[in-house]
């Protein structure tokens, strides 16, 4: 067993490595003890290095498994290119908490502004009588809650929240931005606005998110608690809140029914969906079409993290 | 003999068409008997529990009915020998009065709704409390319902009922609907006006009228009409928002705990909002809300209760509904147009267009 250790040791890098290491201890000393020692230092060091590798962090391991993931898939379609992670994990879940919550208040919202509606009956029928369905409302309204609550930390203290919601501010360009994509529908300039991180469509979506959450959650909590804010504000506040509630949420569904879904499920080049939402990845191809100016920002950034590495 | 054997047939056809008074002789003829005993004042019996039956009949108690022209064993039929060795038994009226019958009697089949009504069921279940025809009827002086004097008229069909319901009666008397329908004003309900006339059932029975989904209905019959409504100065807006707040609405969708118009309004004792025992008399609201919301403040009173967004006059609440209605209009439009232009411009590029 040594002498294959031994055979191994004086391999490659590795090997190289530890013979270094070796030499570095061994450097003052007389040679008659060096050479006792010798054999010790290195199956110390060997011993050293296999434990390092063993303790691999996750992460490594993951992003290990993520480029092998990736090669996979450039081999299937090249002409994707590389994915770029444009939602973390963290954003991705709150994406999720709010439109399964969303999906739950309208779903048991909208019966109560069209009772009339045949779908109604049926839907407040599927969740057995419209005590369920409040309750069901309230749950959806819980998470939405979580959901506002979590975005806002989220905004404050993570490093990719607070980049996102400076970028997602909207500003002149994006004044230009949509003057030029209509100039661009009709055919007037061939050139598609180039959009950073955030284009104004999504930066729309953002905020109208925003809005909405106010909107209802601030309206719904007084329909929520209605005794109690009846204890401070006269009735006529509580018709004011029920009645923004109703309309904010008609507003809010037709936004998302018509505009979201078009955007990112009817839209032909994203229909009938795309996987964004689950693993948060977008090609280099899409990079380039959508988000160029993103694109370019982050091969700048890569080139001149190499540049610095190289130089090092 | 032949000529004797004609005669007879002549004499017993001439017979069968004698026009009335005949055959009224005929009648009056049993009614002699009858009134024998039954015309005396002073005809009564004395029940084992202490009660006086009043048997006093004269030639007059049918005068006037719809039973004019019936003779006492019309009815009575089973009362054969005088005087009577059994207690006559109770008329059964459906003896005649069924679809199909052939006395003249209406073709009606009132008197099934009745054995399915709530007091038709306690008579079959043996209830000797419940009330048969004749007891809102009557028994001599029937009248159809349109008559004044009947005593299921418009007028008189509440006292009728509180002859058993009589606290409830006392309620409906000083409620709203009683006040005006004691004034002789026959556009408010009267008892069967919300709860059916034979089939009346429990109101907490789904078949009934009355039953918690189906209230606002009811009201709404009267209450969302303005031409019944128009003549007192009542709004009809009342009807339609309840309809559209979460209260109506969730009665719509079948919940039987949600406020219907009598939870806030009162069911017999109901009454104008300005009387100080009126349910929803500002001063009472709190007490009222706070039947399901518990710990209700004054709060509750201040603003309009049945409050239409649509109309100016719901102030702020109004405003509020402008501003959404436009802000979702202009929001809505520019996304449309955005996502039209956007379509237009790829059927281009797909065409070759640039």
């Amino acid at each position: 067993m040594p002498e294959n250790d031994r055979k191994d040791v004086s391999q490659g890098a590795v090997g190289r490595e530890v013979e270094a290491a070796v030499n570095e201890q061994l450097a003052g000393l007389p040679p008659g003890e060096a050479d006792a020692m010798r054999d010790r230092i290195r199956r110390r060091v060997q011993e050293e290095m296999e434990r390092e590798l063993r303790a691999r962090t996750s992460k490594e391991r993951r992003e290990a498994a993520r480029l092998a993931r990736e090669a996979r898939k450039q081999e299937k379609h090249h002409e994707e290119g590389e994915m770029f992670q444009r939602f973390n994990r963290n954003f991705r879940f709150q994406h999720m908490v709010m439109f399964t919550s969303v999906i739950l208040l309208i779903v048991t919202g909208m019966p109560l502004k069209f009772p009339e509606f045949v779908l109604s009956r049926w839907i407040i029928a599927f969740w057995g009588g419209i005590k369920n369905s409040t309750i069901v409302h309230r749950i959806g309204a819980g998470m939405l809650i979580y959901f506002m609550v979590h975005h806002l930390i989220y905004t404050v203290l993570t490093r990719d929240g607070r980049r996102d919601f400076w970028l997602l501010i909207p500003g002149l360009q994006d004044a230009r931005d949509i003057a030029q994509n209509i100039r661009h529908f009709l055919g007037k300039t061939p050139d598609k606005p180039r959009f950073g991180r955030f284009s104004y469509i999504e930066k729309f979506d953002y905020w109208a998110v925003y809005w909405g959450c106010v909107i209802m959650i601030g309206s719904g909590l007084f329909l929520w608690f209605e005794t109690d804010v009846l204890r401070f504000l006269p009735k006529y506040a509580l018709d004011v809140a029920h009645e923004m509630h109703s309309d904010e949420a008609l507003l809010a569904t037709l936004a998302i029914v018509i505009w979201h879904f078009y955007n990112v499920h009817f839209n032909p080049d994203r229909f009938p969906g795309t996987l964004l939402w689950w693993h948060g990845q977008l090609s280099e191809h899409e990079m380039k079409e959508e988000h160029p100016l993103e694109y370019e920002e982050i091969m700048a950034r890569r080139t001149k993290e190499s540049a610095e590495v190289t130089t090092r | 003999m032949r000529r004797y054997f004609l005669a007879a047939v002549v004499f017993f056809l001439g017979a069968g068409l004698l026009p009335g008074p005949a055959r009224e002789a005929g009648a009056a003829i049993s009614l002699e008997k009858c009134t024998l005993c039954h015309g005396k004042p002073e005809f009564r019996k004395l029940l084992v529990d202490g009660h006086i039956r009043e048997l006093y009949v004269t030639a007059d108690s049918l005068k006037g009915s719809v039973h004019e022209k019936k003779a006492c064993t019309d009815c009575h039929f089973d009362v054969a020998e005088i005087p009577h060795r059994e207690r006559p038994k109770r008329v059964a009226c459906t003896h005649c009065h069924f679809k199909g019958n052939k006395e003249g009697a209406p073709q009606s089949d009132n008197v099934l709704a009745y054995f399915d009504s709530a007091h038709g069921q306690a008579i079959a279940r043996g209830n000797p409390k419940a009330p048969l025809c004749q007891d809102c009827h009557g028994s001599h002086g029937i009248n159809k319902a349109k008559t004044a004097d009947s005593k299921v008229s418009r007028f008189h069909v509440a006292e009728t009922c509180g002859r058993c319901h009589m606290e409830i009666y006392a309620q409906y008397k000083t409620s709203i609907h009683g006040v005006m329908l004691a004034k002789g004003i026959g556009d408010v309900p009267s008892c069967p006006g919300c709860h059916g006339e034979h089939r009346i059932f429990k109101h907490t029975d789904p078949q009934s009228s009355v039953f918690a989904t189906k209230v606002s209905e009811q009201c709404s019959k009267c209450h969302s009409s303005i031409a019944i409504m128009s003549k007192f100065g009542i709004d009809v807006e009342p009807a339609a928002t309840y309809k559209e707040s979460f209260h109506g609405v969730a009665s719509q969708f079948g919940s039987r705990t949600v406020a219907n118009c009598s939870s806030c309004h009162g069911i017999h004792d109901i009454r104008p909002p300005d009387d100080p025992l009126s349910m929803v008399n500002p001063k009472n609201v709190p007490a009222t809300c706070g039947k399901c919301h518990p710990g209700a403040s004054a709060n509750f009173a201040v603003g309009k209760m049945h409050v239409d967004a649509k109309k100016k006059d719901s102030g702020i609440i109004y405003w509020t509904a402008t501003f959404f209605k436009w802000l979702t209009i202009g929001t809505m439009l520019a996304l449309i147009v955005h996502i039209f232009l956007d379509m237009y411009g790829r059927t281009r590029r797909l065409r070759g267009e640039q």
